[in-house]
């Protein structure tokens, strides 16, 4: 082969190749936005440059996928979604949850406190402290990350607001009143429904293995709302002792952990917690910092609760 | 002393790259024990990662090789050696500036198209300064034939210079993009390109030159190499796409991309059918050779990643991979496992045929042959386990945060490979340095430079 030819072919086939494989897609692109778009506020797109500049792609994927489970799988992305993204911020690892859709899971006060140092919301992440960013751009990183989803993620902070003022005015109306309000969301059938499971050793070991990796940045290792994430958070976490004496049940706390508490820096763990995992974790903290627990009565209907004969229940 | 520059570059930023991957590993085990230093954040630091080591180490080394063979293959010396040292000059400096911008926050962020701006400007004037320089020493040649790895570093350097133009979009220098998809699509060509038209030619050109010299045998087929070549060219191009099957890309184009994938059998087939039988009942023989046990064990890395890779690209099975460290194993396979090892088999190879002298020592290029196969064979083992434990979780529907403890001994295990191949590139630093020492105080007294061809 000559000289010639190796130069020759090498730019005929890279032309052919870069017309089927990128100008091809990208003229063929529509560029007509999702229903969920809307542009980006200034503060948003500051916040965008603050994630593209400290890598966040690296980590966090933004797209999800029809088989996903985690974060934001109740929509699978679309083309439409990325349109006035520049650069691109798709990702290609996941070493922390997808982003597409966070926008409004979590109020921005949890933001404040997961960025300071992630393991204050998130015992166990593995994200670095953001602490040196500086309150100013944290809140516009914390802008940007509500914005993920646009206007779903819209809808999810109008409710956030929402909730944040009514939860507020709960906590400033004392324990009583607090407690009351709490309970109030609960369906009444939920309220009635005691922990199924008995309390034994095993059960409040797991309960405590879920505490430590879920509960304890906020609500503390003794369960006094007193963890490293409380001075971030607005009302701040729940102090468990107040509960004892004011009707709680295992069926609240089950109801509470699934679901979360909107407004309140409380997530929901529905995603991350199967059933008898949130039964074990309400117990632990039913039995050791509430000090009052309904759990393994005796099994009033149908249901299939697995039983301790020789104890007699 | 072109050569010698790009190697001595080329063993500085294995020793740099592969300690911010450690430092990065570290951060996975432990995230607050460097907490709250900017420069060293994790997001920061794995885009310094692998720029070090993309363009640093591997870039360099095989630059070099190109350098080196080029003329030897042409029976001339290479057109300007005031060129050559001045891309030498401009590259060790473009990735200084760039991995110092990246500390710092100012990336664009697409991977390996991090380096911003004037960065990206330096990097195509380089590499079109070699391309001149090298069509020039192809133009003034003494022997007719062109040799296949003339062939494939001729290649490289077109397809990589186009490749990092349009992939770096460096007619956008504030954001280095185009928007939404299509910019995706674009940045995945380009990061496919990377790998397939920086390394994987120049790599090949490497052991296309060292095997066939080292076993004193002549190559096994010309025909084949002309296949590989241009089959290469043909299907490695236009495979990005499979970095995005799971994302809302045009379908047509994922079809083609998975396509080209399984392609990619053919040039790797052809290139290491014909590397093996030309050193067939030979094995023995190039491990007698520092250069050619490390060239050998880098088609060996080509073989493992470029099965793997066809593989990964099937819906089926990434459903399970994608987004996982299985990923990084694969990553790690190709760029150090395969281009690493043959650029550091290039430059064990060559280093005695430039100074004249053997190198410094035998023993610590042993020595380190060894801490980098028994880093990287960790990698691999560790990643791809850990990447299959995350992958099935997630699909089990474990959340993210769920599988994060599962990954920690892996994390550690990880890490601690990464010492071996720090250790690697420290030993292979000091043997590099010392072997031109001892060059400069021996000038003119080469003797092995004579002409010697596959």
């Amino acid at each position: 082969m000559t000289p010639g030819f190796i130069v020759g072919g090498s730019l005929a086939i890279f032309l052919c190749v870069f017309f089927v494989a990128v100008l091809l897609p990208g003229i063929t692109a529509k560029d007509t936005p999702s229903e969920i778009f809307r542009p980006r506020t200034p503060l948003e797109e500051e916040g965008r440059k603050i994630y593209i500049q400290n890598g966040c792609s690296y980590c966090h994927s933004q797209y999800v996928r029809n088989l996903d489970w985690d974060l934001g799988a109740q929509r699978v992305a679309q083309a439409g979604d990325y349109v006035s993204d520049r650069p691109h911020q798709l990702g290609s690892e996941r070493t922390g949850p997808d982003l597409s859709q966070a926008g409004g899971e979590h109020p921005d006060d949890w933001h404040m406190a997961h960025f300071i140092n992630p393991r204050f919301t998130r015992p166990e992440s593995l994200m670095p402290p953001w602490e040196f960013l500086g309150r100013e751009r944290l809140l516009a990183l914390t802008a940007y990350v509500q914005s993920l989803g646009f206007k779903d993620a819209d809808a999810r902070m109008a409710r956030q607001r929402y909730w944040k003022q009514e939860a507020i005015k709960a906590y400033e109306a004392g324990p009583d009143a607090n407690v009351e309000w709490l309970h109030s969301h609960v369906p009444e059938p939920w309220r009635k429904l005691p922990n199924p499971y008995p309390t034994t050793e095993a059960g409040l070991l797991r309960g405590k293995r879920i505490y430590q990796s879920f509960c304890i940045g906020c609500h503390g290792p003794i369960g006094d709302g007193m963890g490293p994430a409380q001075p971030y958070l607005y009302p701040p976490p729940l102090n468990f002792t107040i509960l004892k004496g004011r009707g709680i049940s295992g069926g609240i706390l089950y109801y509470q952990i699934m679901n979360g508490i909107t407004g309140t820096a409380m997530p929901y763990f529905k995603r991350e917690l199967e059933s008898e995992k949130i039964w074990d974790v309400g117990n632990y903290v039913a039995v050791y910092f509430i000090g009052e627990t309904d759990a393994g009565g005796e099994p009033r209907g149908i249901e299939a609760s697995y039983i301790r004969p020789r104890e007699g229940k | 002393m072109t050569v010698k520059s790009f190697f001595l570059s080329s063993a500085f930023w294995m020793v740099m790259g592969t300690l911010a991957g450690l430092t990065g590993a570290v951060e996975l085990i432990a995230p607050d024990l460097l907490g709250n230093v900017p420069w060293l954040v994790f997001g920061r630091l794995r885009q310094a990662h692998t720029n070090m080591v993309m363009f640093g180490f591997v870039g360099s080394a095989l630059l070099g090789a190109a350098h080196f063979l080029v003329p030897r293959l042409l029976r001339t010396q290479l057109h300007s050696e005031r060129i050559g040292l001045f891309c030498v000059v401009l590259w060790d400096l473009a990735i200084g500036v760039g991995v110092a911008a990246l500390a710092m926050g100012y990336t664009q962020n697409r991977e390996y198209a991090e380096f911003i701006w004037p960065v990206d400007v330096a990097i195509l004037i380089v590499l079109l300064g070699i391309f001149y320089n090298l069509l020039m020493t192809v133009r003034k040649r003494g022997e007719n034939l062109l040799y296949v790895s003339v062939w494939y570093v001729m290649g490289a350097l077109i397809f990589t210079f186009l490749s990092y133009f349009f992939g770096n979009a460096v007619w956008a220098p504030q954001t280095g993009s185009i928007w939404g998809m299509p910019d995706a699509i674009l940045a995945w060509f380009y990061g496919h390109n990377i790998l397939g038209f920086f390394f994987t030619p120049l790599a090949v050109a490497v052991a296309y030159y060292v095997i066939p010299i080292v076993t004193g045998r002549p190559l096994y087929s010309h025909t084949l190499s002309l296949v590989g070549f241009w089959s290469l060219l043909l299907l490695y191009s236009h495979i990005g796409t499979h970095h995005l099957l799971q994302a809302p890309a045009p379908t047509w184009l994922k079809v083609v991309a998975i396509t080209g994938s399984i392609g990619m059998l053919v040039p790797v087939m052809t290139v290491l059918i014909n590397l093996w039988l030309t050193m067939k009942g030979r094995i023995s023989v190039i491990h007698t050779d520092i250069g050619g046990k490390f060239v050998f064990a880098g088609t060996v890395w080509y073989l493992f990643t470029c099965l793997q890779g066809p593989l990964q690209s099937l819906p089926y099975i990434q459903k399970v991979t994608h987004f996982t460290n299985w990923v990084v194993a694969h990553a790690h396979m190709g760029v150090l496992g395969f281009a690493g090892m043959t650029a550091l088999g290039g430059i064990y190879f060559m280093l005695p045929r430039i100074t004249g002298r053997p190198i410094y020592s035998e023993t610590l290029a042993d020595i380190q042959y060894w801490l980098v196969l028994t880093g990287m064979t960790g990698f691999f083992g560790i990643l791809t386990a850990a990447g299959l434990v995350q992958g099935h979780a997630w699909l089990n529907g474990e959340v993210v945060y769920r599988v994060l403890p599962q990954l920690h001994p892996y994390m550690v295990a990880r890490a601690a490979s990464g010492i071996f191949i720090v250790a690697g590139a420290l030993v292979g630093l000091y043997n590099i340095v010392m072997s031109l020492r001892e060059a400069r105080s021996n000038v003119g007294s080469g003797d092995l430079t004579g002409q010697e061809g596959p």
